[in-house]
């Protein structure tokens, strides 16, 4: 059917194709004022959301602080790269970000494989022992860091011995119990007809879940990237307890270490830490932009009645 | 059918599973230690800890090169702990983990009863020479840093005696004197303080941080009652020291100063007296290396009710210390390697390259050469005699903590009555004290 | 029928599909396969991992707090054993009657009141917007999604710095600024720091919705708009219903976040805030447990907490279950 190809967006409401039981006209004003209003809204709405992050970016390229309504606008003899040299002297940046993505890169890995298998059992297949996964998946969700820390850290530093190690930073975030429930909501948002179909056809669990669930729920995939991403990116306690050398620092923890010490010893230290938080930021956000492209509509419903 | 929110009877499962899981898991406990009396002579390689500003990286690369190479069997490998509100957390956390280094060039006296409890200290006293080691380089003051029991749980190390600095030229341009400012007693210092701010040379008087970590109380209220008490603790023989007329006096001159705005209540990013915001700080000799180019600074002791000369006001030390942790297996090469980081050369070296003054005896005239190579540290020494120390008590946490929640009700925030917020403290502080 | 897609229950039990080669046959022959473990006992090869995950790493940590809670204890160093006798409830009295701990679990209750309805309302309202906007699409979503993925400890600088007394805000304000200012105003800290997780945390609960909204087939707004439906009715009829589940999801993230507030209470306020006006109960058990040692009350403080969130977490999704039938 060729509307189910029509572009998402408010346009929709005057496709010629469709009788349309009113004024014309008055729709279209209707749709074009409420567009704007939409717009509008947006716009505001962004200019808020960015602005701390843009006084944060002005702030990192400032030589000296300028706390006042002015500041907010650099000005052209204030501008200065130096922050970000600094930092770079302090921290050696690639180093951590490198750390960075290795404690990142191991929780996604661990989220997406065994997470999603974790989501799918739990969504769609009956086995002894679902209840009580789920359960134990929500306490997990529940229960603050503060309370297990020290419990946990004597188990991972002391009972395996993974102090100072990737795999110690990586292992209490290995499968994220967020992303996980997430897998499950989505799963049971499919509707029942496809995997009854497959079932029909005698797939075994593995092919259809490999075959027909994975694809439908790739915004839901996505998702759960992004956000399993971001934990362990910016985590700083864990981090710091368990790991002492250096060397091995990810970024978000020699930052936090960086703010502790130096603030009352540089010029700017304001403008060097930000320009380090400017650092940490970036990689996120365009992971982000470059993922977003892919969140469009999955056409389900095409896909069931066909 | 969906699956649906697990009944009670899987709630009842999970914790039938987890209750199984935790009585299982904490039956085997952890694994024990060596034996103690073989490891107080051992020799071998150990780790250390210091932190991890630049002036001490620099001096802790200095004595760790200047042993290696006369120990080469007994080699020692450093590794930099963050200062700041987290590092006693990292400590106790790898103390239980019996991950610790032998030695921390980073030990807060105030955390070590709570090390201690934990049994991840070694008693110093045990070595032969341990007491007299100790006493002999540090002297009376010594006997602050020793535990209820009388034995020696850490090595005083370095103090930073908290003294008023103050900005020349704001005074100037206020009007005061620079070389000779009225700073002596609450009155005039109150007085200067207002003079300050009224004619615009600062927007502050002074600026203590005002948040509510357990030891911000060390660089407001304690520095002057132990100029007021010339040299009590906050508690003493498990009793609270602090509800006289004395502690009353220290806080109600704080109170003024923040009722009058001559002191900010908001938290405060960076450093207020190196930035222009403050005209006056309150802070030990570290900070002379960052403040050396910023400001015209001078320095002057903390102020007293009534006038005294400043051979008797004491103050307090801000000190750091040295502790030697459980897990140490070679504990012969830590204490000689601590005799060593502390012997008269090494202090030394820890001045010149760190100002912060090392809890030894006599400093004015031992480092002579030193000091008149840079009198602006002089006075520091000659307040270094007189220092007050954290006391050395059970739960010494948990008591700043209540002071310091007391302190920002009633002084900062104006919210709660002075005189009773003191007595409540007190009482609560005497029950912490008391309670092992 | 195009309305059944909006139906999440997904019929697994149809006696008619015949079964997976593993599984117990048809209804009528429940082979011992599948009593002992479920009908598609291949579920348990698949979630093995994660459950490993969680009993290695979480069952002992939260089993030793439970156990903590009940005994006098401490951390000692390895070999070095002292008693922890049980004390049975007392910690929970202790910790139940101290004021600073009830007040905390009020704060967490203000701040919940704020964010959570605020969150759920503007998060679906952008995500709505922002899959219908066609210009500027990735600049949007981008900038809703910043926040969130800057690190908290850098933001709250920022925030320091603009909400300070003479900060832009205040500039900004003029005479309508209150007095202590908001940071330090113990009636406006709690709220100031329910706007800034509610600002920090928006962008990852609209791309929550957004992945939901995907899955709304376009034919229903298309039937919506032939019926004579404006935006707000389709909006209402359709888009709602069809993130039922992102909207349980979204309530029950917010609250668990809300309920475990420990960072921006930290950092923003400086430790408690005025005079304590914005502690949080994980802020305690962090300076009770971790600070002064006593992980029996903190314990104790994290037990009761973690109760009060299952039961919000509960009632949640009865609510919203039974809105559903």
């Amino acid at each position: 059917m060729t509307a189910s190809r029509t572009q998402a967006g408010p346009g929709n409401e005057q496709d010629a194709d469709r009788p349309v039981p009113v004024n014309v006209a008055s729709v279209a004003q209707g749709a074009r004022w409420h567009r704007f209003l939409v717009m509008g809204a947006l716009f505001t709405g962004a200019v808020v959301f960015l602005f701390p992050f843009y006084y944060m970016l002005v702030a990192s390229l400032q030589r000296s602080p300028n706390m006042s309504v002015g500041g907010a606008f650099p000005s052209l003899g204030n501008l200065t790269l130096d922050n970000y040299v600094k930092i770079n002297a302090a921290l050696n940046l690639w180093q951590a970000l490198l750390n960075s993505g290795i404690f990142a890169g191991g929780v996604l890995l661990g989220t997406v494989v065994f997470g999603v298998l974790g989501g799918y059992a739990l969504a769609m297949l009956h086995f002894r022992g679902r209840g009580v996964l789920f359960s134990a998946m929500l306490l997990v969700l529940v229960v603050p860091f503060q309370l297990s820390m020290i419990p946990l850290y004597v188990l991972i530093a002391r009972d395996y011995g993974l102090g100072d190690t990737y795999l110690g930073m990586i292992l209490p975030f290995a499968i994220n119990s967020t992303a996980v429930f997430i897998f499950r909501q989505y799963f049971l948002q499919l509707p029942s007809e496809l995997f009854d179909a497959a079932r029909i056809d005698g797939a075994s669990e593995l092919r259809t879940l490999w075959s027909i669930a994975l694809p439908l729920v790739r915004p839901a995939l996505l998702t759960a990237v992004l956000l399993t991403f971001i934990g362990p990116w910016n985590e700083f306690l864990w981090p710091f307890l368990i790991t002492k050398q250096q060397s091995k620092q990810p970024l978000a923890v020699s930052l936090a270490n960086y703010i502790s010490v130096v603030q009352a010893s540089t010029a700017n230290p304001y403008g060097s830490i930000l320009a380090g938080a400017v650092v940490l930021a970036v990689p996120a956000v365009g992971l982000f932009v470059l993922f977003q492209r892919h969140f469009v509509s999955t056409d389900l419903g095409s896909g069931v009645k066909g | 059918m969906r699956p649906s929110r697990p009944s009670r009877r899987c709630h009842g499962a999970l914790a039938a599973v987890l209750a199984g899981a935790m009585v299982v898991l904490t039956a085997c406990g952890g694994s024990g230690g060596a034996s103690a009396t073989d490891a107080a002579t051992a020799h071998g390689p150990i780790k250390i800890w210091y932190s991890n500003n630049e002036q001490e990286i620099a001096w802790g690369k200095q004595v760790v090169d200047a042993w290696n190479t006369a120990h080469p069997t007994e080699q020692v490998t450093a590794e930099q702990i963050p200062t700041g509100k987290s590092s006693e957390d990292v400590i106790g956390a790898a103390i239980t983990a019996g991950t610790e280094p032998c030695l921390i060039y980073n030990t807060s006296p105030a955390a070590v009863p709570g090390f201690q409890k934990q049994g991840g200290l070694i008693d110093l006293s045990s070595f032969a020479d341990g007491t007299s080691y100790i006493e002999t380089r540090t002297g009376d003051l010594a006997k602050q840093y020793a535990s209820t029991d009388g034995h020696y749980y850490q090595m005083p190390w370095k103090s930073n005696p908290v003294m008023i600095f103050y900005n020349k030229d704001m005074f100037t341009k206020a009007g005061i004197d620079p070389t000779n400012p009225s700073l002596a007693t609450y009155d005039e210092f109150l007085a200067t303080a207002k003079k300050v701010v009224d004619s615009g040379a600062a927007p502050f008087a002074i600026y203590p941080a005002p948040s509510s970590e357990f030891y911000q109380s060390w660089f407001d209220f304690y520095p002057l009652f132990a100029a007021a008490t010339g040299g009590k603790q906050l508690v003493a023989d498990g009793k609270s020291q602090f509800n006289t007329p004395e502690g009353l006096a220290v806080a109600n001159f704080w109170k003024q100063i923040y009722a009058e705005k001559l002191a900010g209540n908001e938290t405060h990013t960076g450093d207020s007296f190196a930035d222009g915001t403050a005209a006056m700080a309150i802070v030990g000799p570290w900070a002379i290396s960052v403040y050396k180019d910023k400001v015209n600074w001078g320095v002057v002791p903390v102020p007293t009710a009534d006038v005294m000369t400043a051979d008797q006001i004491h103050t307090f030390s801000d000190a750091k210390n040295v502790g030697m942790y459980a897990s140490c297996t070679n504990q012969g090469t830590a204490w000689d390697f601590l005799k060593f980081s502390t012997s008269q050369e090494q202090d030394g070296q820890l001045l010149t390259l760190t100002g912060q003054m090392p809890l030894r005896t006599d400093l004015p005239t031992t480092y002579a050469e030193y000091f008149a190579a840079n009198p602006d540290y002089k006075l520091f020494a000659e307040q270094a005699a007189r220092t007050v120390e954290v006391p050395n008590t059970p739960n010494s946490v948990e008591i700043w903590q209540a002071f310091r929640d007391a302190w920002t009700s009633a002084v900062i925030f104006g919210k709660s009555d002075v005189q009773q917020a003191l007595t409540d403290a007190a009482s609560k502080i005497d029950q912490l004290a008391g309670r092992t | 029928m195009t309305t059944s897609i909006t139906r999440s229950p997904v019929p697994r039990d149809n006696p008619a599909t015949p079964s997976a080669p593993d599984a117990g046959g048809g209804r009528r022959r429940t082979s011992l396969v599948t009593r002992l473990f479920g009908r598609q006992p291949i579920g348990m090869l698949l979630a093995a991992p994660y459950a490993v995950f969680i009993a290695v790493i979480f069952a002992y940590p939260i089993g030793f707090a439970v156990y903590m809670s009940f005994t006098d204890y401490y951390f000692t160093a390895p070999g070095v054993t002292v008693p922890h006798p049980f004390v049975g409830f007392d910690n929970y009295k202790t910790v139940l009657t101290d004021p600073a701990v009830l007040a905390s679990f009020g704060h967490v209750g203000i701040f919940l009141i704020l964010n959570v309805p605020l969150t759920v309302a503007l998060s679906l309202g952008l995500a709505v917007a922002l899959n219908r906007a066609i210009h500027f699409r990735t600049f949007f979503r981008t900038a809703y999604y910043v926040p969130y993925v800057t690190a908290s400890v850098a933001v709250v600088a920022v925030w320091l710095v603009l909400f300070n007394a003479d900060g832009l805000v205040n500039q900004i304000l003029g005479p309508l600024a209150p007095d202590p200012s908001w940071l330090v105003n113990s009636v406006w800290a709690m709220p100031m720091i329910a706007l800034f997780v509610t600002w920090k945390g928006l962008g990852f609960f609209i791309l929550l919705y957004l992945a939901a909204l995907q899955n709304v087939p376009r034919e229903l707004y298309e039937s919506a708009s032939v019926d004579g439906a404006g935006a707000w009715r389709s909006f209402r009829s359709v888009t709602v219903p069809g993130v039922r589940q992102a909207t349980a999801l979204v309530l029950l993230l917010a609250i668990v976040t809300g309920a475990n507030l420990f960072t921006e209470p930290y950092l923003l306020t400086g430790g408690g805030g005025p005079d304590g006006a914005s502690t949080t109960p994980v802020l305690l058990m962090y300076q009770q447990g971790i600070q002064q040692g006593n992980p029996s009350t903190a314990s104790a403080i994290g037990v009761v907490l973690v109760i009060l969130v299952l039961i919000v977490a509960l009632v949640n999704r009865r609510l919203t279950e039974r809105s559903e039938r």
